[in-house]
């Protein structure tokens, strides 16, 4: 990006980031004193602020309220904020389950491995297609790859199963080179390479588009300041596209992160048997069934409380790291 | 009913009960504390609630309201035959009961997660229908749904039903631990068995084969069939895995498990009652016969080992290009799927056999209960509750009622009489099997035989819609003897809460293990290191809780 | 004092393939290639399926051609006059849905993107909290209630307004436009308003077309809130009737209506439904792209 530029300004200037007048070649930002005088100043910005603000007080902190039952036995059909304090009754059933800490190791394992591949691979996709030179091969390939976002869970898992089956595409691929077919959905082992590799599928297309979207505010100039200087194309992507789209990616890092427990269940669901239980199970998956299913909100409302401030904490930290890191942050 | 005030009519009720007690022993159908007669003969105090309710209404009377009601209902719509507001079916109804619905659509793709939502944010309907045991249970705490066998006084024909078709022991398995029920289920004069196997006749026939009528019989058709089976097949791969209850292949081993007297696939239960207590199926030696049976089936590659995972689709795939030829199936299933499957291959024919018998014999277990309505607590405030409930025990309960609801209306929809056997659809109206050259639909165009209506009865009224075929395969099911049901074993709520928890963990064991030890990715040998596995997860906590549970009802309820 | 944009496409490299360049094409012709193959290939399968007859679709015999052509699925759903009023319901939600969705995430997303703002942090932390913490369904569904809104479109559109992940990319992108232009525009004596409408949204047309994209599927896919708070069928959009046709063609109830259309139906049912719901967004995307491909402003401010 280029430097600042120096602005002079007439005395009567309403500008919030400016040297006050008279002071030579200094931009600094000038904290305000009060907060009744920054509400001044800046009081069509904070205008903008109210609807929304609204929104988030209604619509998303009044029924947090509700998270109270986590605390308070609750019985369906009875007052929705339970009936009586329990304290920390739940925590303590979910804390002492093995079957908890099995599914939430195995939630560990699959978000983490589904962020290591769903979320570099859109880059470089996005990338590869930015490098096509027709537009119209460029837009037709990315319009196609974004196609099994639009696909139902359903249909996309009815899509894996029969793939992976004993008479299915992979393993004629596999019997081609020789081997006896595997029947992968009934191994555990295999659950994740295939969940993973599901996602990837399902969502590099979709995730191309935020890049390609963020890559339409690189400066040209900085291209052509790059080929003067003798850059080749890799480098060029280096030191000009990669950090001009690194503010887009790591706010999507960053919130990937801090997400990467949630794990839908509905894909599991569809995909895993007892077979594949030992690492097909995950936190969600097993809220559905021990505490959904039975009626059990308030052990359901203790394990989304703590998924929830295990969430907060990783994307407090991702933000830290990556303003001392790279100096971009959510705040 | 007289103005007794409730507290005296509990003072009788217990005075009753201690005298039943002393007098019968418990599980006697004609003692007064069981079936579905309340220990008092006169229920609670109802005087306030009488309005637009008839005063003398019992069996056989039509009921109609004094005055018009609207009742709130949740109503389940099927997109076979999607609601509509206009059918037949709710204009005759109103004519006859003086009766209007206020109702809540609900698709019926997510009716579960609606009705709870719907009780659980405090607006749901009075009437409740659809709904299957246990899920009424986690209402009964909140006090949200009423407990309607206070009230079965007033609903003399499901009374009636119940003593009639001697349904007491399966009325008092759904009693909790106050000793009453909270659903009012639907009811079948007999055991309705509909799942079994679909088998290749015309295999059969080539091989010179009889109907297997054992599961040994049908050990050695399997073996018969396998020497014909194209490369790559297998003479049985199974349906029914999606989503496993709770391992897959969930009506094989259904009825794989009732035959060797355990309880496995959609019949799976956490205990079986078994020698005066309860034990925990999973670790039985019965189950442990039944996994010896299918290993036994696996390892000879009698049956496709993706039987326990794979798609109902993929199942009828390899079904429909003789890559197997038998597969299990239900009514339904036998009509549309199967014999659809194999129109294009030339001469082939398929029959649903009866259920292969077992180490126990001819006889067969399964509850005469269904799904039925819930109602909700908020009724026993409202002036109509009488007339509520005498229209819901019309409509649902009585003879012409079930009749109105499932076939509409004489001379209209139909002719005859289904106990003389001339009963008949009218030439165009068509339904299933039935008058496939019909033009109207009964169900899309007049409303009748809706899911959430019609259902349960007497047999006569359950075999008026079968075509001749499954006719002939009820009539061999009910020659066999009827195994009674497990006693009530009601848990408190903070008990259910614990069991609850401890249950997810051993059901996914069992499950697990059932595969693995019928596949043989785990050799039988080390059953009992599986047995050890599940003490470990608090299989014998859960057990104890059980009989304890069971002890504790035996000795307040009789 | 702007600039016009520049016609090529960004990222111009030189005019000289060389023997790298040349290597690095091929590759990547490649690579995209499986792309659209492993993504189109399914696609292309089940609009095959939807077109083709029952029979050959279970045996598994349909693969990229329809087998046994016939319209009998689509037929049934296109006539169905629940069907065209749910449809018109889907649409209504997605447009209102997205033109409110799109103003408050944009001026949330300005408001919170300006670094010296005092309690922009505060802003910020309100809606990232939100995130991960919410009340459940049981106590939304108490809210919406309470509110009067069942069984009303509001009860589509505004509990889901703003999606924080929406926010948050469309707060960095503002962070990324060149704080010049504003100032030279403040100079110039326009206020907080006329700067986010004259000089900043036509900028950030990219983002903005994302942005659009993002809501207008989200709603029209959505399905939850319209089961959850409507009780009434000709409320429901159409993602919930197809959602329902699916569950009662495939669900092999007891009770269900069976006839040779109903089987065609349930063989079918599901690809149809995808047809159904993707095409009009096939359809409506091209428009949206060449946002992404032309017209930004860059480079020289008046000095």
């Amino acid at each position: 990006m280029s430097a600042p530029k120096v602005i002079e300004l007439p005395p009567e200037s309403r500008g919030t980031s400016l040297a006050p007048p008279g002071a030579p070649d200094r931009v600094i930002p000038r904290r305000q004193k009060t907060l009744r005088q920054s509400i001044r100043k800046d009081w069509q910005l904070y205008s903008l602020a109210v609807l929304p603000l609204v929104f988030f007080v209604v619509f998303r902190y009044l029924p947090m309220a509700g998270n109270i039952i986590a605390f308070r036995r609750y019985h369906p059909g009875g007052s929705i904020f339970g009936d009586q304090w329990v304290g920390l009754r739940y925590v303590r059933l979910f804390l002492s389950d093995s079957t908890f800490w099995h599914v939430f190791t195995n939630t560990l394992i699959l978000g983490g491995a589904t962020l290591l591949f769903t979320f570099p691979l859109p880059i470089v996709l996005a990338l590869l297609l930015n490098e096509v030179r027709t537009r119209f091969l460029r837009r037709f390939v990315q319009s196609i790859s974004y196609l099994p976002h639009f696909l139902s869970i359903v249909v996309v898992a009815g899509i894996i199963v029969e793939s992976v089956s004993v008479d299915g595409v992979v393993n004629q691929a596999v019997k081609a080179i020789g081997h006896s077919p595997i029947p992968f959905i009934q191994q555990p082992e295999w659950f994740r390479p295939i969940y993973v590799s599901s996602e990837v599928w399902q969502t590099i297309g979709w995730g191309t588009i935020l890049y390609l979207a963020a890559l339409t505010t690189i400066d040209g100039n900085l291209y052509e300041a790059a080929r003067i200087d003798g850059a080749s194309r890799w480098r060029q992507t280096w030191h000009v596209t990669l950090p001009g789209i690194r503010p887009t990616m790591m706010t999507l890092l960053i919130l990937n992160i801090g997400t990467f427990l949630a794990i839908g269940f509905e894909k599991v669901l569809l995909l895993y048997n007892p077979l594949t239980y030992p690492t097909a199970d995950v936190l969600s998956t097993y809220v559905y069934r021990v505490g959904i299913l039975t009626g059990s909100f308030s052990y359901a409302a203790a394990i989304g409380l703590f998924e929830s401030i295990i969430g907060l904490v990783l994307v407090i930290s991702a933000n830290f790291v990556s303003r001392r890191a790279v100096g971009t942050s959510l705040w | 009913m007289s103005n007794v005030s409730r507290r005296k009519v509990l003072a009788g009720a217990g005075a009753a009960s201690a005298v039943a007690l002393g007098l019968a022993a418990c599980g006697d159908s004609s003692s007064e504390g069981s079936g579905g007669v309340p220990n008092s003969t006169q229920g609670p105090d109802v005087s306030k609630n009488k309005d637009g309710a008839m005063d003398k209404y019992g069996v056989g009377d039509q009921f109609k309201a004094t005055k018009p009601l609207k009742f709130s209902i949740m109503i389940l719509s099927n997109a076979a035959y999607p609601y509509n507001a206009n059918w037949l079916f709710f204009t005759e109804l109103t004519k006859r009961t003086n009766v209007t619905f206020d109702a809540t659509v609900v698709p019926g793709s997510d009716y579960n997660q609606k009705r709870s939502v719907m009780i659980s944010g405090g607006n749901a309907p009075l009437i409740i229908p659809k709904t299957y045991r246990p899920d009424d249970e986690q209402y009964i705490a909140s006090g949200a749904i009423l407990p309607v066998s206070d009230y079965a006084s007033l609903m003399p024909n499901f009374s009636d039903k119940i003593k009639k078709w001697k349904l007491e022991p399966d009325i008092d398995s759904m009693r909790q631990d106050d000793g009453k029920y909270y659903l009012l289920p639907g009811l079948h004069e007999s055991v309705w068995k509909d799942y079994s196997l679909a088998v290749r006749t015309d295999i059969l026939q080539k091989l010179n084969l009889t109907v297997p009528k054992t599961w040994d019989d049908l050990l050695n058709v399997l073996r018969a069939m396998k020497t014909i089976i194209p490369a790559g097949g297998y003479p049985m791969s199974d349906r029914f895995s999606v989503p496993p209850q709770p391992a897959g292949a969930n009506n094989l081993l259904s009825i794989l498990g009732e035959a060797y007297g355990t309880h496995a696939g959609y019949q799976w239960q956490a205990t079986t009652f078994k020698n005066g207590k309860f034990v925990y199926t999973g670790a039985m030696d019965e189950y442990k016969q039944m996994l010896q049976y299918l290993n036994t089936m696996i390892s000879e590659k009698l049956l496709d080992p993706e039987s326990f995972t794979q798609t109902d689709d993929k199942a009828r795939q390899k079904f429909s290009t003789g890559m197997s030829y038998v597969m299990s199936c239900n009514a339904q299933t036998i009509q549309n799927d199967n014999k659809q499957d194999i129109a294009k291959i030339p001469g082939a024919t398929v029959v649903k056999i009866p259920v292969p018998i077992g180490p126990i014999g001819a006889a067969m277990t399964g509850s005469r209960l269904e799904n039925g309505v819930m109602i909700s607590a908020k009724a026993k405030d409202s002036p109509n509750l009488v007339a509520m409930l005498q229209f819901v025990d019309w409509l649902w309960y009585s003879d012409t009622g079930q009749m109105f609801a499932k076939w509409g209306i004489e001379g209209t929809t139909y002719t005859g009489n289904i106990n003389d056997g001339s009963f008949k659809l009218m030439p165009e109206i068509k339904f299933a099997g039935l008058n496939p050259t019909g033009t109207k639909n009964i169900q899309v165009e007049y409303g009748f035989y809706n899911g959430v209506f019609a259902y349960g009865g007497s047999t006569k009224l359950l075999n008026s819609q079968f075509a001749p075929e499954e006719v002939a395969f009820q009539e061999e099911m009910n020659k066999r003897k009827v195994l009674p049901v497990d006693p009530p074993h009601p848990l408190s709520a903070d008990e259910r809460e614990q069991v609850t928890l401890w249950d997810a963990g051993l059901k996914d064991t069992v499950a697990q293990n059932t595969v693995k030890f019928a596949l043989g990715q785990r050799p039988l040998s080390e059953w009992d290191a599986y047995v050890s596995e599940l003490k470990a997860k608090n299989m014998d906590q859960e057990v104890d809780l059980t009989n304890k549970s069971y002890d504790r009802y035996k000795k307040a309820h009789g | 004092m702007v600039t016009v944009d520049l016609r090529r496409r960004v990222g111009a490299t030189t005019r000289r393939p060389n023997q790298g360049s040349r290597a690095f094409n091929a590759v990547n012709a490649v690579i995209l290639t499986g792309v659209v193959v492993a993504t189109l290939y399914p696609f292309i399968n089940i609009l095959a399926r939807s077109f083709s007859e029952e029979h050959a679709i279970r045996s598994g015999q349909v693969n990229l051609i329809p087998k046994g052509f016939n319209l009998t699925t689509y037929r049934t759903v296109l006539t169905d006059g629940t069907f065209w009023t749910n449809y018109g319901r889907t649409v209504e939600y997605t447009v209102i849905g997205t033109i409110i969705s799109l103003v408050l995430t944009t001026c949330y997303a300005y408001v919170t993107s300006k670094k010296q703002l005092r309690g922009r942090g505060l802003l910020i932390g309100i809606a990232v909290f939100t995130l991960f913490f919410n009340g459940g369904i049981i106590p939304n569904y108490v809210l919406v209630s309470h509110l009067h809104m069942r069984d009303t479109l509001w009860a589509i559109v505004l509990p889901n307004a703003i999606s924080v992940f929406n926010l948050l990319v469309m707060k960095a992108f503002f962070e990324t436009l060149p704080t010049e232009l504003e100032e030279a525009a403040e100079v110039d004596g326009m206020g907080t308003y006329g700067i986010l409408l004259r000089i900043v949204l036509p900028l950030s047309k990219a983002i903005i077309a994302t942005m659009v994209l993002f809501y207008a599927v989200a709603y029209w896919n959505s399905w939850f809130s319209a089961f959850l708070y409507m009780d009434r069928q000709d409320m429901f959009p159409v993602t919930v009737y197809l959602r329902n046709l699916i569950y009662g063609a495939t669900s092999g109830t007891n009770e269900d209506a069976s006839t040779d259309t109903a089987l065609q139906i349930a063989a079918n049912i599901k690809a149809v439904t995808v047809v159904l719901t993707v095409l009009p967004i096939l359809v409506v995307y091209p428009f949206i792209q060449r946002y992404f491909v032309t017209g930004i402003l860059l480079g020289a401010v008046k000095e």
